[in-house]
């Protein structure tokens, strides 16, 4: 049997989607940390290099 | 427009992310000098290179102080000449064609590495510090004994480096 439930109206700003926020900066994180252990790590750590 | 504090967040970190990938390869280019492999090579007749000023002759010369320049031809299933000898603390520039097929022209583990393709001249040019063995591979498929066509590539200490032929 259905409930009423009460509605809760929010304003734009008042929606705080923390967890998704998270996951974001997580994924953000990993992105940055693969870059800069396949250019600076592997790339320019992996001399000799071609310069000319 | 009214645009949520998360999505702002979202926005500059995504312009942060595009504004560092340039940041990094520019630097990368003019920062720490990593070149392509480019057309300055030119063009050499690959049906008779035997007859050519260059690829008569591959091997190593030594064309100024701590300059040397390192001429290899590639062919089924072989580099010549190999083992490449050059001394340590050196500026070399590779000249590399192909006799037949498209090769490749990979120092294993290292950034130097070129497609080798007949009638082309592929001229890489790298410093070499420290003494090393390196192996040579081909990493273009170029025929059934394309998995044994490797070479070497030994960088000797400067005192022990006995000239071009040594």
């Amino acid at each position: 049997m259905a409930t009423d439930r009460e509605l809760k109206e929010i304003g734009h700003d008042e929606f705080d989607p923390v967890g998704t926020l998270t996951l974001i900066t997580v994924y953000f994180l990993i992105l940055v940390g693969m870059w800069v252990l396949t250019y600076f790590v592997e790339f320019l750590g992996n001399g000799p290099t071609v310069v000319g | 427009m009214n645009v949520h504090t998360y999505e702002k967040i979202w926005l500059v970190a995504s312009l942060f992310l595009i504004v560092g990938f340039i940041a990094t390869v520019v630097y990368g280019a003019a920062g720490a000098g990593i070149a392509m492999v480019d057309a300055s090579g030119g063009t050499v007749d690959s049906t008779s290179l035997s007859e050519n000023e260059r690829f008569g002759e591959p091997g190593v010369e030594r064309v100024g102080d701590g300059e040397y320049e390192v001429t290899v031809v590639a062919r089924q299933f072989m580099y010549q000449p190999d083992p490449i000898r050059v001394p340590a603390d050196s500026r070399v520039t590779f000249y590399v064609t192909s006799a037949d097929v498209i090769h490749g022209f990979q120092v294993v583990g290292t950034n130097v590495n070129t497609m080798v393709i007949p009638g082309q001249v592929a001229k890489i040019t790298v410093d070499f510090d420290e003494p090393a063995e390196y192996g040579i591979i081909c990493n273009e498929y170029c025929g059934q004994g394309h998995h044994d066509m490797e070479g070497k590539l030994v960088v000797v200490p400067e005192d022990e480096y006995g000239g071009d032929d040594a």
